[in-house]
């Protein structure tokens, strides 16, 4: 008895929920008034005059002679994924844009928007529909809120390609033949202009896209006193020894990192060719034997109950650091806030370097990639900050405090100047950058440290795009002078150490106190 | 040194580290390549749909056989990277006891056997590799090859069939699929039977994992490779004979 009285009362819930529903769509505001008005993203290079709003597009004469259609003829949605509807997609535009008096007007000058489906079809894009990138220009009225979209299919490069990604730079600005550009100030990022600098519309149509790779191109933007913030010279791509605190490509890139790097490599072989010098039984040469034993060796520990006291080492004693701990507070204060921040640094690198690798389009290798992105900029400042700190300490420590038992050789000199260098010049020129590419201060200040300097910096009237590719070679060679000399000075011990301290404990060795 | 000692008194080190090494990434790489694989070549079976999308979808399903593919193409290269260090560095010789290259001799092993096999006779006895180690060790490294031929025309299909023709692909797809069929069937039914279904190791065959076996039992079963370095005759334990060092 009861479902029959539920029955009627849920088709009569029904009825009204839908009646509610259609009333609340009725009174809600058409697509098309929801719209957010024109673009006029579209700022002079020299002269950011307002300029007119878009006018209406006037349809050519021509298409009141065109044959009468059905209304599904143009209002559906283009199966642009087949070559035929490709071309049935883009007969639609071409009815306009095929016209050679296709055009509108800015700022009182008239711009060609006349594009022929011939000259199309000899570039990259030949089988891609209008739409397809135009992805918001089929409707009305007809003007495109977003641009032409790249990333819809096309995902953004990695460091090897271009410095640092270019994060903020759009496709086109790169990717298109038109040499006029700008710097979009609303959402602070280089496009391509629209109008010149005496306010005339440059000619778009051109759809070839240029030799990206070219240094030409590039003199686009890194030119003495560009307008967009870009450093004056064209400076190189990471190399895979930044990856110590950036997030780099997984190449040698410059031939001075390909130097260090391979210096680097060599004297970890020397190293171990020198640990297995020497022979197992008398014979002359015995480095086949003692990889063998060693091998044979590991390969029991491992696979053995040994292991888990390994990991107790590697995290107890290798990562906390725990035996220097029991040395000294002050010890392991220092030498913490050196080693974890670099280790930090170089986790979140890795971290950007293998997401991206998987996933070019992962939001979170796209923040660490990117050096104004607020969680990274901070971050990357703050663990800085911290080696710093450690190298200041060191240096109150060893040449000012001087306790009896540290004895300071050449080597820790090196150590302790070429990392202190190091992060110096990486603030410099992290405050020249922000002074240069003008970054504003709701991006800047997360960077709260390169900020305060680029501020400092802007009292001063020098060139800073022509200063920056200084500071940055100098902080890259920096680098590279670490990563070469990993293996022969103090920085070995960030190998040998650890080693140590995990064959001590499989071979059951005695540790004596250290200092 | 002598707990790490590679031979002890019971036992005898038969594979050295790095072979134990490949040896595993093999089999790990395999196995996932053949899970993978069938799981999209039988895509409309309920176990492979299941499969699949465990592993994030077709596409994600073929990065991954791809990318164990490369882990196993990566195998073959080092083994032969070794080979020449064998030869060169090593001064190893590829014929002999140790040898892999089949010979007359395991022609007549397999004759032995199948008489043995019908109580018609003792069992062989073999050197360093018996027949079916050579079957296996040929089977892999020459099937990695056509399945890697093959597999790389479908991975780019574009690049390929701009120098050869089109049906080469779908050649490509059905000998890649057939010789799947045939290499997992292999190590399936003779490998895993004939390594680990013998009274001597069942129910694991465990020296290609610690590298050692039992003295006696390399005696009965490899009385050649035996003979020509444990035996007492032979050179002692420590020998620098490169064959020992190469094993």
């Amino acid at each position: 008895m009861k479902t029959k009285v539920i029955v009627p009362a849920a088709l009569g819930a029904a009825f009204l929920l839908m009646g509610v529903l259609l009333l609340t769509k009725s009174e809600a505001p058409s697509p098309a008034g929801a719209v957010s008005q024109p673009e006029p993203a579209v700022v002079a290079v020299a002269a950011p005059e307002p300029m007119e709003a878009p006018a209406p597009v006037e349809l050519p004469a021509s298409t009141a002679e065109k044959p009468e259609r059905a209304c599904l003829d143009c209002h559906r949605y283009a199966n642009i994924n087949t070559n035929e509807g490709v071309l049935a997609a883009n007969g639609m535009c071409n009815e306009c844009h095929a016209d050679p008096a296709c055009d509108r007007t800015i700022n009182g000058h008239k711009a060609s928007l006349h594009v022929t489906p011939e000259e199309l079809g000899k570039y990259p894009h030949e089988f891609v529909a209008c739409v397809q990138c135009h992805a918001d220009v089929a409707r009305s009225p007809h003007q495109s809120d977003a641009g032409a979209q790249c990333r819809t299919c096309h995902s953004v490069h990695g460091e090897k390609t271009a410095h640092a990604p270019h994060l903020r730079v759009d496709c086109q600005a790169c990717h298109r033949r038109s040499e006029m550009v700008r710097l979009d100030k609303t959402d602070h990022r280089v496009k391509l202009a629209g109008v010149d600098a005496d306010g005339k519309p440059v000619d778009l149509t051109d759809h070839r896209l240029a030799e990206a790779d070219s240094e030409d191109n590039c003199r686009k933007c890194h030119r003495a006193d560009n307008e967009v913030g870009a450093p004056a010279a064209i400076l190189p791509a990471k190399s895979a020894l930044c990856i110590l605190c950036h997030p780099a490509p997984l190449a040698f890139g410059h031939p001075i990192f390909a130097l260090a790097i391979l210096i680097g490599v060599a004297g970890v072989f020397l190293t171990l060719r020198f640990w297995l010098q020497g022979s197992v039984e008398g014979e002359e040469r015995s480095m086949h034997r003692k990889i063998d034993l060693g091998a044979e060796a590991v390969w029991r520990t491992v696979f053995s109950r040994k292991f888990f006291s390994m990991l107790r080492v590697l995290f107890l004693d290798i990562l906390l650091q725990r035996r220097i701990l029991k040395e000294s507070v002050a010890r392991w204060s220092v030498h913490s806030l050196i080693y974890t921040a670099i280790l930090a640094r170089f986790a979140l690198s890795l971290l950007a370097g293998i997401r991206f690798w998987f996933d070019p389009e992962n939001p979170m290798a796209l923040a660490l990639m990117d050096k104004n992105h607020g969680f990274t900029g901070f971050i990357h400042d703050l663990l800085g900050l911290f080696i710093l700190a450690g190298i200041v300490w060191v240096v109150i420590r060893r040449y000012v405090v001087k306790p009896e038992h540290v004895v300071t050789e050449i080597a820790d000199n090196v150590a302790v100047a070429l990392i202190g260098l190091l992060v110096v010049f990486g603030f410099i020129a992290e405050g020249v950058r922000i002074t240069v590419s003008q970054i504003p201060p709701e991006l800047g200040i997360h960077s709260f440290i390169g900020y305060f300097l680029s501020q400092l910096f802007s009292l001063s009237d020098w060139n800073w795009q022509r200063v920056y590719p200084w500071l940055w070679w100098i902080h890259a060679l920096l680098g590279a002078a670490f990563v070469a000399y990993l293996p022969f000075g103090k920085m070995r011990h960030m190998f040998n150490t650890p080693l140590t301290y995990l064959i001590e404990d499989v071979s059951g060795v005695k540790r004596e106190k250290r200092v | 040194m002598m707990e790490n000692s590679p031979i002890e008194n019971d036992a005898v080190r038969r594979f050295s580290v790095f072979h134990r090494f490949l040896h595993i990434f093999v089999m790990i790489s395999f196995t996932f390549l053949a899970v993978t694989g069938f799981s999209l070549s039988f895509s409309d079976q309920g176990w492979a749909g299941l499969v699949v999308s465990m592993l994030g979808g077709a596409e994600s399903a073929a990065g991954f056989h791809r990318f164990c593919a490369a882990l196993f193409y990566l195998v073959v290269v080092s083994h032969l990277i070794w080979l020449g260090y064998f030869k060169v560095v090593l001064k190893g010789r590829w014929t002999g006891p140790h040898t892999m290259i089949p010979n007359s001799t395991d022609w007549e092993n397999i004759l032995q056997n199948f008489r043995y096999i019908f109580g018609k006779g003792k069992p062989p006895l073999f050197n360093r590799f018996s027949y079916l180690e050579k079957i296996d060790y040929w089977a892999v490294l020459l099937g990695m090859q056509s399945m890697g031929v093959t597999g790389l025309l479908m991975w780019h299909p574009e690049a390929f069939s701009a120098v050869l023709p089109g049906y080469a692909i779908n050649i490509a797809n059905e000998f890649h699929f057939h010789e799947a069929i045939l290499a997992v069937g292999y190590i399936g039914v003779v490998h895993m039977t004939s390594t680990h279904l013998t009274p001597e190791a069942f129910p694991l065959e465990k020296s290609i994992f610690n590298g050692r076996i039992a003295r006696r039992r390399l005696k009965a079963e490899h009385p050649g490779e035996w003979k020509d370095r444990y035996a007492p005759t032979a050179p002692s334990e420590g020998t620098t004979d490169p064959a020992d060092a190469a094993s």
